[in-house]
């Protein structure tokens, strides 16, 4: 049996090598971590780590060494006696029913203190953000504050947000890694989470669907920033100012109901109103590839007046009936996100494509082929429309109308 | 030991009548009964493996695109319904069938025909839900089928009822199976045989019977809601009409998580056979492996919305499902501990079967400790659907039910075979599956904590994925190979492997006394049992049949057997008929729909009658 051992020891020390190079190889690059103290919530799950990972490896290392210490001492060898028929000893047993029953209770114990802790009420003065999980992208509501924006959630450092959570169609999951656990976004149910981006400078962070809601659960991303109290209060001024009317004198039309709807407030002049696109780091930049034979004619130019009209007004683009722009009464849909601001947000489309000319046009050719299952009709002309495997009956857009839409879109920071 | 007959004494105690595939489809003999379970859940085990192969090509790369989102959901919905319904639990079944009436003495199960109805429910059931594949509608609700995403508002195709009646279907087998065994093991001991002299694995079974009959019908409710609002327009499940979708949840894991423990307590009960015999040594502790095995299911039954520490329970309920949830660490860890001692002073001989057998205490620690991590309900809040429960699960389920499992084929083939699988071969197929199955779980609890989420069909790169996803799937292709080696070595030693004899490995208990494969009526006499390994102590039991006599059929022996008959196929096959009828509403094929339920159900019931009205011997 001697080879035999020496192959298990040697296999183990390969395992522990291996392990050892792996862990030593990739610790810089984990932009997801969970492991990062830039909220109270995280510092406190760090602290049960750091009690579950020590217990757990003493565990481990002592299991797994007797183990092969028996495995070594006890194996057979020739003209050995026959063991001695041991049935069993009380004695290490209660040993070793009582062991484990402490070190749980170690674990018990900070576990429901935290627990209470966690999900205490949110402090009072905390910022509220409704958070309302769609398939398969991010609707976030500032109740306090007045607007409603996609996808990209800001964050004051500092200041405890409290995430309202709230389902439009199936159970999702509310994500950010590295600033806290994740709380599941329940239809028919309101859940809350909160927690206080306090040791962050101004960063990104990625954040994701956790729970399996169907076809796209994978493209349901999103983006957190947090900025500090100065920024977060421009940017909230900025985002709950109406989006700035083209200045052809053509739109907003004037009528009694727009007046009503959209007093025409000032645009605004915020200092700060999104991120510094150039300060975005590369792991918070999508990098899905463009579907395969997806193409459009890049050197048309874009007209946003016709951009608008087609938008506000156009049966065939039909953008109306789900989107809205404050400011552009036409467009009042409430199904798909609200582009008031999409110009100054980094990503579209659950955070699966960098916001750009190109990959808006192309989302607006083909946003079903850009992304499984979406609801979003595939508005390109002769398009094929892989959710009927037809072409789309909605394909009504030519690339120079997609290129007009895009331009307009493209004014609205 | 060794014996020198050349073949297999197996075919040799059959009669004409016994032999061709006309016997086996109408058998209702345990251990061919056991035989076939056997092989067709290896079969599913290789189409469920197929399915995470091309999990795993997939997630290969950042962004992989070998297969299309859809594809990917309904992928890992199989891969998990496959792994947990049509593989590890008809392998146990496969055990429970080939062992109990031989490990307590009896000539067959309880209802030998209820057996063969239970296999055959097994196979439809198994045969249907993968039909689905071939219309293009394979499940794609995730093995938990959350509620509302399967409701018809979200998931109107067949995906989702393939999976309801499917599951439906192999309740009633598991089901059938549970009383079966538990009135095989209360009834039909031999002589001597009380409970404490049981060998672990029977006591180990007896117990998941209890488990299957308490949880299972709980799930039945839960998918009976779900078929009927999909079917016939209940709302159980309605958002609209406000419903809870945490219904679902709170149904789904009370059947759920003692599932966890059905499908790995007969694994632990494969390996309490398997450690004391290559140590020569009693298992150390019985008794209290006995009663942690009790305990791990009555607290497996409490324990359920640790699934759900994400869904906003409240910290009471929180608090709660933590606790207890931590409590079954203790019970389990006792386990471990006797495993070892059971070894400690042994003379441990290194086969095949030990050596998986070993695997699972090692690798099943693993699966413990990271266990006790997300037991803690905010830490649970940073690793629940990420990778580091799929690392978790797979230590747990791979690492300890399917390691168990193995131990049990290699030791158990002997047996029910007559021939010895090759150790050479097989301790290929050990080492390559232990490190294959460690480069694929391993890494997975890096890019868990690295914030992976679980059944994404798609990640970027750049995100600290990469690397823990190349390695995974580089060690499942290894695994898939192993598996391979694994195939050939089962095969191959059916015809030709070395004659194994009665008791190959000098093991203690009573299905060690009778010839391998053993005649088709266990024992040409009813064995008297003085003890908890009877055959290590020369008094333990009187086996009236001496090794070198010819084995003489049932007949001359004058034992009444059971007769062959095809009715509980017949009842199995309507049943599912009856069920699949279902699909066609869906269809809006209303003559279809009538034709398959009532015609199924008229059929069923007929050869039902037939089936009680034929005589059993």
């Amino acid at each position: 049996m001697g080879p035999e051992s020496r192959a298990r020891r040697l296999s183990a020390a390969a395992l522990t090598a291996t392990l050892a190079v792996l862990i030593a190889a990739c610790a810089p690059a984990h932009p997801n971590s969970i492991f990062h103290n830039h909220t109270d919530f995280n510092r406190e799950v760090g602290h049960l780590w750091n009690i579950l990972f020590w217990l757990g490896s003493f565990v481990f290392v002592f299991v797994e060494t007797l183990l092969v210490v028996t495995l070594i001492r006890f194996r057979k060898r020739e003209g050995q006696p026959a063991p001695q028929q041991v049935h069993g000893n009380a004695r290490l047993e209660i040993l070793w029913t009582i062991t484990p029953a402490v070190i749980l209770a170690f674990i018990a114990v900070p576990s429901v203190e935290t627990i209470f802790r966690t999900e205490a009420p949110a402090p009072a003065n905390a910022l509220q953000v409704t958070v309302i999980g769609h398939q398969w992208w991010w609707e976030f509501d500032y109740p306090t504050l007045g607007f409603k924006t996609a996808n990209e959630v800001y964050l004051p450092i500092g200041r405890t947000v409290n995430f309202t959570l709230k389902s439009a169609d199936v159970i999702h999951s509310f994500w950010i890694p590295e600033l806290g656990g994740k709380r599941d976004v329940v239809s028919n149910r309101t859940n809350y989470l909160w927690y206080t981006p306090d040791s962050v400078s101004d960063d990104v962070f990625n954040g994701f669907c956790a729970e399996y809601c169907g076809t796209s659960h994978a493209n349901m991303r999103f983006k957190a920033f947090t900025v500090s109290q100065a920024e977060f209060d421009s940017w909230a001024k900025h985002e709950a100012s109406p989006a700035v009317a083209l200045d052809t004198g053509s739109t907003p039309r004037a009528s009694a109901r727009t007046a009503a709807a959209a007093p025409q407030a000032a645009p605004s002049t915020a200092s700060f109103i999104a991120f510094d696109r150039s300060k975005i780091p590369a792991y918070a930049v999508p990098a899905t590839p463009i579907p395969a034979g997806l193409t459009i004619d890049s050197t048309l130019v874009g007209n946003p007046v016709e951009g608008e009209k087609l938008m506000a007004t156009s049966m065939d683009a039909l953008c109306m009936s789900c989107h809205t722009i404050r400011g552009n009464p036409r467009m009042a849909g409430v199904i798909g996100p609200d582009l008031t601001h999409i110009a100054s947000r980094s990503s579209i489309a659950g955070g699966l494509f960098p916001n750009d000319r190109h990959h808006l046009e192309l989302w607006i050719k083909n946003a079903r082929l850009m992304k499984p299952g979406v609801k979003m009709y595939t508005f390109g002309v002769g398009q094929f429309d892989p959710e009927t495997g037809k072409t789309s009956t909605y394909g009504k857009l030519t690339d120079q109308q997609i290129a007009d839409i895009v331009a307009y879109l493209q004014t609205l920071k | 030991m060794a014996t020198t007959a050349a073949a297999p004494l197996y075919t040799s105690t059959y009669e004409g009548s016994q032999r061709g595939l006309w016997s086996w489809i109408t058998t209702v003999d345990h251990k061919r009964i056991g035989i076939l379970y056997l092989i067709t859940a290896l079969t599913f085990f290789l189409i469920g493996g197929t399915e995470a192969e091309i999990i795993r090509m997939q997630l290969m790369h950042p962004n992989g695109a070998l297969v299309s989102a859809d594809t990917f959901n309904e992928l890992f919905t199989m891969h998990g319904t496959t792994m947990i319904f049509l593989v590890v639990m008809p392998l146990s079944a496969a055990f429970f069938n080939i062992l109990i009436p031989l490990q307590i003495g009896a000539r067959d199960v309880a209802f030998p025909r209820l057996n063969a109805f239970s296999y055959w429910v097994f196979l439809f059931g198994g045969v249907f839900i993968n039909l689905s594949w071939f219309l293009g509608a394979a499940p794609d609700g995730g093995w938990f089928s959350y509620v509302p995403l399967t409701t018809l508002q979200f998931n109107p195709g067949l995906n989702i009822d393939f999976w309801v009646l499917g599951i439906q279907i192999l309740g009633v087998s598991s089901l059938a199976a549970a009383f079966n065994f538990i009135t095989t093991i209360i009834n039909m001991r031999a002589p001597g045989m009380n409970l404490m002299r049981m060998p672990m694995f029977t006591w180990m079974a007896f117990i998941v019977q209890f488990m299957l009959i308490l949880a299972f019908p709980v799930l039945t409710i839960a998918l009976v809601f779900l078929q009927f609002d999909r079917f016939f327009g209940t709302q159980f499940y309605e958002l609209a009409a406000g419903a809870d979708p945490l219904l679902w949840q709170h149904l789904f894991w009370i059947f759920g998580h003692p599932e966890v423990y059905i499908l790995i307590l007969p694994a632990f009960g494969l390996v309490s056979e398997v450690l004391p015999t290559f140590s020569q040594k009693p298992l150390f502790g019985y008794p209290v492996m006995v009663y942690s095995g009790i305990l791990i299911a009555f607290l497996g039954f409490g324990v359920w919305a640790h699934h759900m520490f994400a869904v906003g329970m409240g910290p009471v309920a929180d608090s709660v499902f933590g606790v207890t949830t931590l409590l079954i660490g203790i019970p389990t860890g006792v386990k471990i501990f006797n495993w070892i001692f059971t070894m400690w002073g042994g003379n441990v001989r290194y086969t095949v079967a030990c050596k998986f057998a070993i695997a699972l205490v090692a690798l099943f620690t693993i699966g413990g400790i990271s266990g006790v991590m997300h037991a803690s309900p905010p830490a649970d809040l940073q690793q629940t659907d990420t990778y580091f429960i799929v690392a978790h699960f797979h230590y747990v389920l791979f690492g300890g039910s399917i390691m168990g499992i193995f131990a049990g084929i290699y030791y158990y083939y002997p047996k029910f075979v007559g021939r010895l699988m090759s150790e050479k071969l097989g301790n290929w197929h050990f080492w390559l599956t232990f490190i294959a199955m460690n480069l694929t779980f391993f890494p997975m609890h890096f890019s868990g904590l690295a914030g992976m989420p679980r059944r994404v069909y798609r990640y970027d790169a750049g995100q600290g994925f990469d690397l823990y996803n190349l390695i995974s799937s580089y060690g499942a292709f290894l695994l898939a190979f192993a598996t391979l080696l694994f195939v050939i070595n089962f095969i191959r030693s059916w015809k030709k492997g070395a004659v194994a004899g009665r008791n190959p490995w000098n093991a203690p208990t009573l299905e060690w006394s009778m010839p391998s494969p053993p005649p088709d009526y266990n024992f040409a006499e009813i064995p008297t049992v003085t003890s908890r390994y009877p055959l290590w102590d020369s008094k333990g039991v009187v086996v009236k049949q001496k090794e070198d006599e010819p084995i003489k059929s049932a007949r001359e022996l004058g034992i009444a057997m059971p007769l062959n008959t095809i009715k509980p196929l017949l009842v199995g096959l309507f049943m599912t008929l009856m069920f699949s009828g279902l699909l066609f509403i869906h269809k809006n094929n209303w003559p279809m729909a009538y034709t398959f339920i009532f015609g199924g159900a008229a059929c069923m019931v007929a050869s039902l009658y037939s089936w009680l009205l034929s005589p059993v011997e």
